[in-house]
C-alpha cells in the first residue's frame, strides 16, 4: 500500500529560511519577472552566489564540496527559491540529478573532478536521454559508444536537452553493446564535455517563445574511457533510478506558482465570493501536495523505497500546476487582464505542455503507479 | 518501530478484525432500514473504542482518528465520531453534569428551536449541538425527536428539540471544524473502500478473455484513484495534527476542500470501472460511494472552506502567501 508518512520539517530548517529568504531580497535584481519554472531563468552568476552561500550539492559529503545537510534543508532552500520565482536552472540538473548519480556510482575520480565544481556553480549539467526517435521508450536508445583503447567513439543525436548550449557537460545514455534480446543490456552512461569541437548543438525554439532546449549531435566524438559512469552496461539501472530522484520535489507543484501570486494582488484584499473560492481551492492543493513531497524527502532521509510514491506525487502535483493557470483564469478581476497578472498567466500557460512531460510523462507515471498497485 | 507506530497498528488491526466480522453487507442493508446495530456497538465499547483519544485512556487524538478512518473504511453505520468528540468535550471541561461514560452520542446543528442532521438522533443517549463559528455547545440530555430523516447514504440524521435551557458547554477548539475533521476521516476511509473495492473487481472481472486490470484504461484510471486516495490520508492527518494550533481552521479548511474534490474523482471513476455491477442495490460499492457523497456536503463542502481559506490568504495579500504555505508543521 502506498504510505506517506507524518513527516515535519525540523526547527533547524527555520534558521536557513530565514536565511534564503534574505539572500533572494537581496538579489531580485536576477529575476525582474520571477517564473518559478525551474527550467525557465539561466543565470550562471546567480548560481554561483548559490554555490557561496553552500546551497549546491548542499547533502552531499563534504569531501566532495558538499554541506552535509539534511533532505529537509535542501528542501527548504529549493522551495523557497522556486516560490520567490528566482533563475535556477543553471545548477538545477547538476543540484538535482547529475550530482546524485555520480555520488552513487561515478568513480572517485569522477566525484573528485566534478563534484566540488558543482556545488561552486562551476560545472553546470544537461541530461542526454531522448533522441529524435526515442521518447517515452528510453531503451531505444541508438546513440552509440564504441571503445578503442582507451577512449570511447559516440555517434549520434539527443534531443530536448535543456540549456545544452549553455551548460558545460552531458551525461549521456549510449549504447556500448549491439541491441540484444534483452533491450535493457548494452547501455552505459558517459559524461561528454559539450564544448568539444565534434559536438554540435542546435537550439529548438518552443512555442513559448524560449530557446532553451537542443539537438545535440555527436559525430566522432572521442571520450576518455574514465568518463563512463559507473560499470559499463549498467545505464538502465542507472537512469531508472537516477528519474526516480527527486520526482517529488517542489519543482514538480510549484511551476505556476507566480500566476497564484499575481491572482491574489489583482483579487485585492476584500474579494468576491467566487475569486476567494478559486485562491482557497488552489492554496488547498498545494498545501496539500508540499505535505505529500515532504513526506516523500522524509522517507528519502530514512532510506526508505519511495519509487511509487515519487511518481504519485509528480502525477498529481504536474497536473495540479497545469490546472492552475486555469483556475485562475477563470476566477481573476477583469482588470487583471492588463496587468502583471496576465503576463505571469501568459508566461506559464504557454510553458505549461511541458509539465506533464518532462521528467517522464503522465502516461509512464501512471503505468509505474499501476504497477504498484499490482495491476501490471 | 516507534511506540506511536505500534499503537496505530494495533488500533488498525483489531478494528479491521472487529468490522471484518461484524460489519457486512446485510448489517448496512438493515441499519439504512433503521436498525440500529446493536451486537457491534457492544462490540466496540467492549474493545474500549468508544474511549479512544479520553485522557483516561490515554491514547491520543490521533489514534482517535487512526480508528474513524477505519470506521469510515468499513461504513460502520453509527455516529462513533461524533461518540468520541463529545467524550472529549465532555471530558475536558470537566462540568460534573456533562460528565460521559459509555454513552452513544451524537451531534447536529442548532436551528432555532431544533438541533438538525442529528446522526442517529433517535437512538442517542445525549445529543449536542454546535453553530458555525461558535464554541457553544449546547447539551441535551434524553433528546425529544421531532423528525426522522436521513442523508442520501441512508444514514439517520434526526431533528430534535433544543430545549431554551439546556446546558451551555465552551469547547476551546472549532466545534463545527473538529466535526469536519471527523468527516474528512471517514472519508478518507471510505476513498481507501473504494480504491480496494476497484482493484478487487478489475483483477477478477475478465472481459476479452482477460481480466480488465489488464488494460491500460482501466490501470490509469485506477491510478489515478490512488493518488487521490492517498492525497485523502495525507490531507485527513494533516487536519487531525493541525488540531492544537492556530492554523487549525486554515488546515482543516484546505483538508476539507481538498477531500471533497477526491470523492468526486474516485467514487466516479470507481463506480465506472465496476460497470453496472456496481449500479446494483446489490453489490456494497454504494454503501461507499453513497457516504462519501453524502459527508463531502456535511460540515462544509468545498466551496465553504475554499471561500473561507481564501478570504484569509486574500487579507494576507501576496507577500505573506508563501509565508503561510510554507509553515514547518
Amino acid at each position: 500500500m502506498l504510505q506517506f508518512d507524518r513527516v515535519s520539517l525540523d526547527h533547524e530548517t527555520e534558521t536557513l529560511r530565514a536565511e534564503v529568504r534574505e539572500f533572494l531580497d537581496q538579489n531580485r535584481a536576477h529575476f525582474p519577472v520571477p517564473n518559478s519554472d525551474f527550467s525557465t531563468g539561466h543565470d550562471a552568476e546567480f548560481s554561483r552566489k548559490l554555490g557561496a552561500r553552500g546551497w549546491i550539492g548542499m547533502s552531499w559529503p563534504q569531501a566532495y564540496g558538499g554541506g552535509e545537510r539534511t533532505f529537509f534543508e535542501r528542501y527548504v532552500v529549493t522551495e523557497e527559491l522556486l516560490a520567490a520565482g528566482a533563475p535556477v536552472s543553471a545548477h538545477w540538473i547538476a543540484d538535482r540529478q547529475s550530482g546524485p548519480l555520480l555520488l552513487r556510482f561515478g568513480s572517485e575520480q569522477q566525484r573528485k573532478t566534478y563534484l566540488p565544481k558543482i556545488t561552486r556553480g562551476e560545472a553546470f549539467f544537461s541530461i542526454g536521454m531522448s533522441e529524435p526517435d526515442t521518447g517515452s521508450d528510453l531503451a531505444s536508445v541508438r546513440t552509440t559508444a564504441v571503445r578503442e583503447g582507451d577512449e570511447y567513439r559516440i555517434n549520434g543525436t539527443k534531443i530536448w536537452t535543456t540549456d545544452a548550449h549553455r551548460n558545460h557537460f552531458i551525461i549521456c545514455l549510449v549504447r556500448t553493446e549491439a541491441p540484444s534480446e534483452n533491450r535493457h543490456a548494452g547501455l552505459s552512461q558517459i559524461i561528454v564535455d559539450l564544448r568539444e569541437d565534434n559536438v554540435q548543438v542546435r537550439p529548438i525554439a518552443n512555442m513559448a517563445g524560449g530557446e532553451d532546449f537542443n539537438e545535440v549531435v555527436f559525430t566522432d566524438v572521442m571520450v576518455p574511457a574514465d568518463r563512463v559512469v559507473g560499470e559499463p552496461g549498467n545505464g538502465w539501472a542507472q537512469v531508472t533510478s537516477e528519474l526516480s530522484y527527486e520526482r517529488s520535489g517542489p519543482e514538480r507543484f510549484l511551476s505556476s506558482f507566480r500566476v497564484f501570486v499575481e491572482l491574489v494582488r489583482a483579487c485585492g484584499e476584500d474579494p468576491a465570493p467566487h475569486e476567494a473560492a478559486a485562491i482557497g481551492r488552489i492554496a488547498s492543493h498545494i498545501m496539500t501536495l508540499r505535505r505529500m513531497s515532504i513526506s516523500v524527502a522524509g522517507m528519502l532521509q530514512n532510506s526508505k523505497d519511495v519509487g511509487v510514491e515519487a511518481a504519485l506525487v509528480k502525477e498529481l502535483g504536474n497536473n495540479f500546476e497545469k490546472m492552475l493557470p486555469e483556475i485562475a483564469r477563470l476566477a481573476a478581476p477583469a482588470s487583471a487582464n492588463s496587468g502583471v497578472f496576465r503576463q505571469a498567466f501568459e508566461a506559464t500557460l504557454l510553458l505549461s505542455p511541458s509539465f506533464t512531460l518532462r521528467g517522464g510523462t503522465r502516461e509512464i507515471l501512471r503505468g509505474v503507479i499501476a504497477r504498484g498497485l499490482g495491476l501490471r | 518501530m516507534s511506540e506511536e507506530q505500534t499503537t496505530h497498528q494495533l488500533i488498525v488491526d483489531t478494528a479491521v478484525k472487529i468490522f471484518t466480522d461484524h460489519c457486512d453487507k446485510p448489517l448496512l442493508d438493515r441499519a439504512e432500514k433503521g436498525e440500529f446495530p446493536d451486537a457491534l456497538w457492544q462490540q466496540i465499547t467492549e474493545n474500549g473504542f468508544d474511549q479512544l483519544g479520553s485522557v483516561s485512556s490515554g491514547t491520543s487524538v490521533q489514534d482517535m482518528f487512526t480508528f474513524v478512518q477505519q470506521c469510515g473504511r468499513f461504513a460502520v453505520p453509527m455516529p462513533i465520531a461524533d461518540t468520541l468528540l463529545v467524550n472529549r468535550w465532555c471530558e475536558s471541561e470537566s462540568a460534573a453534569a456533562t460528565a460521559t461514560s459509555g454513552g452513544l452520542y451524537a451531534i447536529g446543528l442548532v436551528d432555532g428551536g431544533e438541533v438538525i442532521e442529528v446522526p442517529w438522533g433517535r437512538r442517542a443517549d445525549k445529543v449536542l449541538a454546535v453553530q458555525q463559528g461558535s464554541h457553544e455547545v449546547r447539551v441535551i440530555e434524553n433528546p425529544e425527536v421531532i423528525k426522522l430523516d436521513t442523508n442520501l447514504a441512508g444514514e439517520p440524521r434526526d431533528s430534535v428539540v433544543c430545549p431554551a435551557d439546556a446546558e451551555v458547554l465552551h469547547v476551546a477548539v472549532d466545534p463545527y471544524a473538529q466535526l469536519a475533521v471527523a468527516r474528512i476521516n471517514l472519508m478518507a476511509g471510505s476513498l481507501q473502500a473504494l480504491l480496494d473495492l476497484g482493484l478487487q473487481f478489475a483483477n477478477e472481472r475478465e472481459q476479452f478473455g482477460r481480466a480488465i486490470a489488464k488494460f491500460q484504461a482501466i490501470q490509469h484510471s485506477l491510478a489515478v484513484v490512488a493518488g487521490e486516495v492517498a492525497v485523502s490520508r495525507r490531507a485527513a492527518d494533516a487536519a487531525v495534527d493541525a488540531m492544537d494550533t492556530e492554523r487549525f481552521l486554515f488546515e482543516v479548511a484546505a483538508s476539507k476542500a481538498r477531500v471533497g474534490e477526491a470523492v468526486t474523482i474516485v467514487a466516479e471513476r470507481v463506480h465506472q470501472v465496476h460497470g453496472a455491477m456496481g449500479f446494483t442495490h446489490e453489490h456494497r460499492l454504494h454503501h461507499f460511494s453513497r457516504r462519501a457523497w453524502a459527508w463531502r456536503d456535511e460540515y462544509g463542502n468545498e466551496f465553504y472552506w475554499q471561500t473561507l481559506l481564501g478570504a484569509h490568504l486574500a487579507k494576507l495579500g501576496p507577500d505573506r502567501l508563501w509565508p503561510f504555505i510554507a509553515t514547518r508543521d
